[in-house]
């Protein structure tokens, strides 16, 4: 496989996991809009930027936050370069590059949502729309993940796979890194309004707002919550199944053993640790530390992927 | 005028009976419905194109649904003309990087060659393999009579538009199957096939497998035909590379891959001479592989088409096509050119001049129908001007009588219409010389027009050569 192909295979799925990761924080962010707005969370706006990593890039084009700028800029802005939009522009044009290396329904799924979005972008949309928009480009990220099921097993599908744990990873990350500032003065036990609606959004943001629920017995704590989002490997967007993936896939990599090697090497320490250590113990070491570390290894993890096998 | 369906007003031609029974039962409804299939369907493919404009929107070709058919017979000398064009362009090619015995015998004259900008000098004294110099040659062909047909121009470096012949079959068989059981259509899906197979029998000497690696090398997602880059190299099982996944290393061609380097025997390319090697070509070209010139010249790679082959397509070169049939061949053409004044002719120019407002004057190096000049369909200032760009620079411009085009029936605003078309079928050289079962037929969707080009409103049609 040519290292190009093994590349853009990887980015295609890394930008229809953004593409979604936007889709869910949008729509965070307007079941948040259509709550009373006492003091506290009117800001959600400005912590869903956060979350997408958006923030410097909505300032410099806008002076306030309001929810319809927002919604424009993450879902349509041609400037903002992770705006679903543009990823599914770009997931589109990877796809035009390799449509040779996966199959016919994979690029009818991509090439078909990249028409639909061309012509929702050219129709005037109203706020009331975006569930609509959200829900939308869910069902198109889950077609084409499942057009993947008709793949050859061979390091293309590794690769596409590499590439959609990598980009969950760095995003279920960022998310907990956003939403841990917020939480991080209040008790351990959380009651109040306010801090349900933080925890929610977190859980809905990470599509695992009912699976919570089924997974956990009790009352909601701010423990359960991060132990289901970083430790529980049956929650396919915590850290600790991201990584597992992440390993799986690198070693199922028929190329280059020594390559894959070298970046295991670098994944081994982490993923022994997520997977024996206890929450408790994470948030006595600090949650943030732990999470800032977890989005550089990722970060780093990236990086190797990128020059050992598309250089 | 020739019609390829009507014979006269009231009689169809034997071949066309079929089609017009069908295109009577099918309601303006249907057509509608067809219509809105075929262009969701060309859209989600994605076989699009872009022009040169600066609106970079993706286009795709107007797709009419009524095939254009040809008989067995017809198509079995077109056959033959194209293949002997082609084996005639080859001979040409490899004479002129070589002994030049055309030149020694006052033919072509040299200076027609070796000053033309696609001639090129560091080709002399090499022989690809085979002496093939442009395995993919694609012909443009109009057709003024029953049993008349005219070479408009060759195309020796890298035609495009099989993807477009091979789309438009796949979708009329989808869309109306009953006409495929009606009809004895000769299938062209074999055409990927053929191609690779050409291409592998084009293994440079120092290939020692019976299996070369064969890659497409495409100038990009920006090209307008890269999807036909796509679609042939998927279709053809082989890599579709960018000058970046290239690189030469001692006597050979690399491609990158995440295995490490793996070496190419054959590499199809779809980008011009310039962008091939800075280090022979162009110099400041950034796109190209360094080296791949030295790797080509000893034999450890081959690629098709050869540098240099553009100038058996130059339209200064195509006057002398018949001539280098009877030279090389030793046969009568069985095409024929359309008699071309070339206005670097005093002569020529003289007589191009005094007959403007009846001849199609056009760019030597011209293409796309662009900076032409249709003289009997042309206003009187569009006239002059060509006058004086002759004046200025009689070297660039060639004249031709204007064709006469056969008419298609052509379905505008769901009635069937004519409209004027052409041809292009594609010719392949390799261990045999073959042609595709069918072409490209290109129709100008314009009443009264004769510029077939799709990026001036130019369609196209499913090309059909029916079984014996």
């Amino acid at each position: 496989m040519l290292s190009r192909t093994a590349e853009y295979l990887y980015w295609i799925s890394r930008y229809m996991e953004r593409a979604e990761t936007n889709a869910r924080l949008l729509d965070v962010g307007y079941r948040m809009s259509l709550f009373p707005n006492p003091n506290g969370y009117n800001n959600e706006w400005e912590s869903v930027l956060a979350a997408a990593g958006a923030i410097q890039g909505y300032k410099n084009k806008y002076n306030i936050i309001e929810q319809k700028k927002v919604e424009d800029y993450l879902f349509f802005d041609e400037d903002n370069p992770s705006s679903v939009y543009n990823c599914i522009l770009n997931a589109r044009s990877n796809a035009l590059v390799v449509r040779t290396s996966f199959t016919p329904e994979s690029w009818l799924a991509i090439n078909k949502t990249y028409q639909e979005i061309q012509k929702l972008k050219n129709n005037n949309f109203n706020a009331s729309d975006l569930p609509n928009l959200t829900e939308w480009t869910i069902e198109q990220v889950n077609l084409f993940r499942g057009s993947l099921s008709s793949l050859l097993r061979n390091d293309g599908y590794n690769f596409l796979y590499l590439g959609l744990f990598v980009e969950r990873a760095d995003n279920s990350a960022r998310l907990l890194d956003v939403k841990y500032f917020v939480l991080l003065p209040k008790p351990q036990y959380i009651g109040g309004n306010i801090d349900n609606m933080q925890w929610s959004i977190l859980l809905r943001s990470l599509s695992s707002f009912r699976a919570f629920r089924w997974a956990y017995d009790g009352d909601v704590t701010s423990t359960k919550i991060a132990d289901f989002l970083v430790l529980n490997s049956d929650c396919p967007r915590s850290l600790s199944f991201c990584i597992q993936n992440i390993v799986k896939h690198l070693k199922n990599l028929t190329c280059s053993p020594e390559k894959v090697n070298k970046i295991y090497n670098n994944l081994k320490d982490l993923n022994i640790k997520i997977q024996e250590e206890k929450i408790e113990s994470i948030v006595d070491f600090g949650l943030h530390e732990f999470v800032t570390q977890f989005i550089n290894k990722i970060s780093s993890v990236d990086s190797d992927i990128q020059r050992e096998f598309f250089n | 005028m020739f019609n390829e369906m009507y014979q006269s007003e009231s009689l169809i031609r034997n071949h066309y009976n079929n089609i017009n029974e069908w295109l009577e039962k099918m309601s303006a409804k249907v057509i509608n419905e067809k219509n809105a299939e075929a262009e969701t369907h060309f859209r989600n493919i994605g076989i699009t194109f872009s022009t040169n404009s600066e609106t970079a929107r993706e286009r795709i070709i107007p797709f009419d649904l009524i095939p254009r058919i040809f008989t067995f017979s017809e198509w079995s000398k077109l056959e033959k003309g194209v293949i002997q064009r082609a084996k005639a362009l080859n001979a040409f090619l490899a004479d002129i990087y070589n002994q030049g015995e055309i030149i020694k015998a006052n033919i072509i004259p040299k200076e027609l060659i070796f000053k033309k900008k696609s001639y090129e000098v560091s080709m002399f004294g090499f022989k690809p393999p085979r002496s093939i110099y442009s395995p993919i040659i694609g012909i443009d062909l109009v057709r003024t009579n029953h049993n008349e047909y005219f070479v408009l121009e060759d195309n020796c470096r890298t035609p495009s538009g099989v993807s477009y012949m091979l789309e438009n079959r796949e979708i009329m068989m989808r869309m109306f199957p009953d006409l495929f059981h009606t009809n004895r259509v000769t299938p062209i899906d074999d055409y990927p096939t053929r191609l690779l197979q050409t291409l592998m029998s084009l293994a440079p000497i120092k290939c020692n497998t019976s299996e070369p690696v064969c890659v497409l090398l495409t100038p990009g997602p920006l090209n307008s035909a890269y999807y036909e880059h796509s679609f042939l190299s998927d279709q053809m099982g082989i890599e579709m590379v960018e000058s970046t996944d290239l690189f030469v290393e001692g006597e050979f061609l690399y491609m990158k891959t995440v295995d490490g380097p793996k070496k190419v025997d054959v590499v199809y390319r779809r980008i011009d001479d310039d962008f091939l090697d800075p280090l022979c070509f162009n110099p400041n070209s950034v796109i190209g592989i360094p080296g791949i010139m030295d790797v080509y010249r000893t034999g450890g790679v081959n690629i098709c088409s050869a540098p240099g082959a553009g100038i058996a397509d130059d339209k200064a070169i195509y006057i002398y096509v018949p001539e280098m049939i009877k030279f090389y061949l030793g046969e009568q053409p069985i095409l024929q050119n359309v008699q071309t004044w070339s206005c670097d002719k005093d002569d020529d120019l003289n007589y191009v001049l005094d007959n403007l407002s009846d001849l199609v004057v056009k760019e030597v190096d011209g293409s796309g129908g662009y900076g032409m000049l249709i003289g009997p369909k042309s206003s009187k200032s569009l006239i002059e001007e060509f006058r004086r760009k002759l004046s200025i620079n009689p070297r660039g411009y060639i004249a031709q009588p204007l064709l006469d085009l056969s008419f298609s029936p052509t379905l505008i605003k769901n009635q069937v219409e004519g409209r004027r078309v052409d041809l292009r079928p594609f010719c392949l050289m390799g261990e045999h010389a073959q042609l595709s079962s069918g072409g490209l037929t290109r129709v100008a969707m314009n009443e009264g027009s004769f510029v077939v080009n799709s990026s001036q409103g130019g369609g196209v049609k499913d090309t059909w050569v029916l079984a014996e």
